[in-house]
């Protein structure tokens, strides 16, 4: 019974983020660094199912001195990656940050981070509101 | 048209239809249709380079022979599309390890573009990760343009919000060599693993049979 709770409690820290504004946050994830990589990458889904337009500016989080949104690209197949300044959350629509797209470039940990380590993120919106969400590390999602 | 015209127009088209229905019949059988695979239409012949292996080794054209290689091209420093194509060339090899008419599996070879921040100790424990099986490379930049150049791979510098946090723009295709080193064929993304395996041992078989 002891465990069920446990359980019970752990699912609830990983249940979608859900603010006051009509955004959600699901799936949040970290790419387990390879032994010697210097840059994680994260990845998620933010639902928008208010009226209103809204768009993330910056995440950040206690275990990484640096978080940056970035867009890996395909152009004529060469992979290209740029950081943005936002990712736009247009009204009744869902974005995902996934492999081979948006996601969050994560650098220097402050330590090396494990496959099945909960890593808490804030997310910084336009409108000066804040997502807390917490992502899982794992080798694929 | 007239009926002599149409008479004229057929005794030209028909002999050249039948030309054209025999002529495989002479050379070798048409290529395998793959899905993924773009096949070269003659295997390339690869100038020399000269490289270094995750041990701190020379590594040179040489060093492809003997064994298929599947070549990925990157940076440690590269935290989506790296580690994405990585992890889906080892489903690659698992699948392939998985047949039992594969007398040897194909090498994994990923070629550091970043020799400023991949050292070969680096590099030995990046893809070791991946792929116990993997191996790497690098070198100077000028040696690995001299391979790219050839296989049409690109790589170029992009800055990042530090000197030391520069980022690549490199070519996302895997390229394939054949035991004689020769550029053999191509997989442009999006990469699946299932489609890249079944496309390998067509190809394979179909060197094996026609040269």
């Amino acid at each position: 019974m002891k465990y069920f709770f446990a359980a019970l409690l752990l699912s609830l820290c990983i249940s979608p983020a859900i603010a006051e504004q009509g955004l959600t946050v699901k799936q949040a994830w970290i790419r387990e660094a390879p032994p010697g990589a210097a840059m994680m990458a994260a990845y998620l889904t933010i639902d928008n199912t208010s009226a209103r337009d809204q768009a993330l500016l910056s995440v950040s989080s206690p275990r990484f001195a640096h978080i940056t949104l970035h867009r890996s690209l395909n152009v004529d197949g060469v992979a290209r990656m740029r950081s943005l300044e936002r990712i736009a959350l247009p009204a009744h629509s869902s974005v995902t940050l996934e492999p081979g797209g948006y996601h969050l470039m994560m650098s220097m940990p402050d330590k090396r981070l494990a496959s099945g380590e909960r890593v808490p993120l804030v997310l910084h919106l336009a409108d000066h509101s804040e997502i807390r969400v917490t992502a899982q590390v794992r080798k694929k999602p | 048209m007239t009926d002599h015209n149409t008479a004229v127009w057929l005794a030209r088209i028909i002999p050249l239809l039948l030309i054209t229905a025999l002529l495989p019949a002479c050379g070798p059988p048409p290529p395998p249709s793959l899905q993924q695979a773009t096949l070269l239409p003659t295997a390339k012949t690869i100038a020399d380079f000269n490289l270094i292996n995750d041990k701190g080794e020379p590594f040179h054209l040489d060093n492809l022979k003997g064994r298929w290689t599947f070549a990925f091209f990157g940076y440690t420093h590269c935290p989506d599309v790296c580690p994405t194509s990585l992890a889906m060339l080892a489903r690659v090899m698992k699948r392939l390890a998985q047949r039992n008419d594969l007398d040897r599996l194909p090498r994994g070879l990923f070629v550091s573009v970043d020799p400023e921040r991949d050292t070969p100790a680096k590099l030995a424990r990046y893809v070791a990760y991946f792929d116990p099986a993997f191996s790497a490379v690098t070198g100077d930049p000028e040696q690995l343009k001299l391979l790219t150049r050839q296989l049409g791979i690109l790589f170029l510098k992009s800055p990042g919000d530090s000197s030391q946090d520069y980022l690549i723009d490199h070519s996302a295709a895997i390229v394939l060599f054949d035991p004689q080193g020769k550029f053999h064929a191509l997989f442009n993304v999006p990469h699946e693993a299932d489609k890249i395996a079944s496309d390998f041992v067509l190809i394979k078989n179909y060197y094996e049979e026609n040269g």
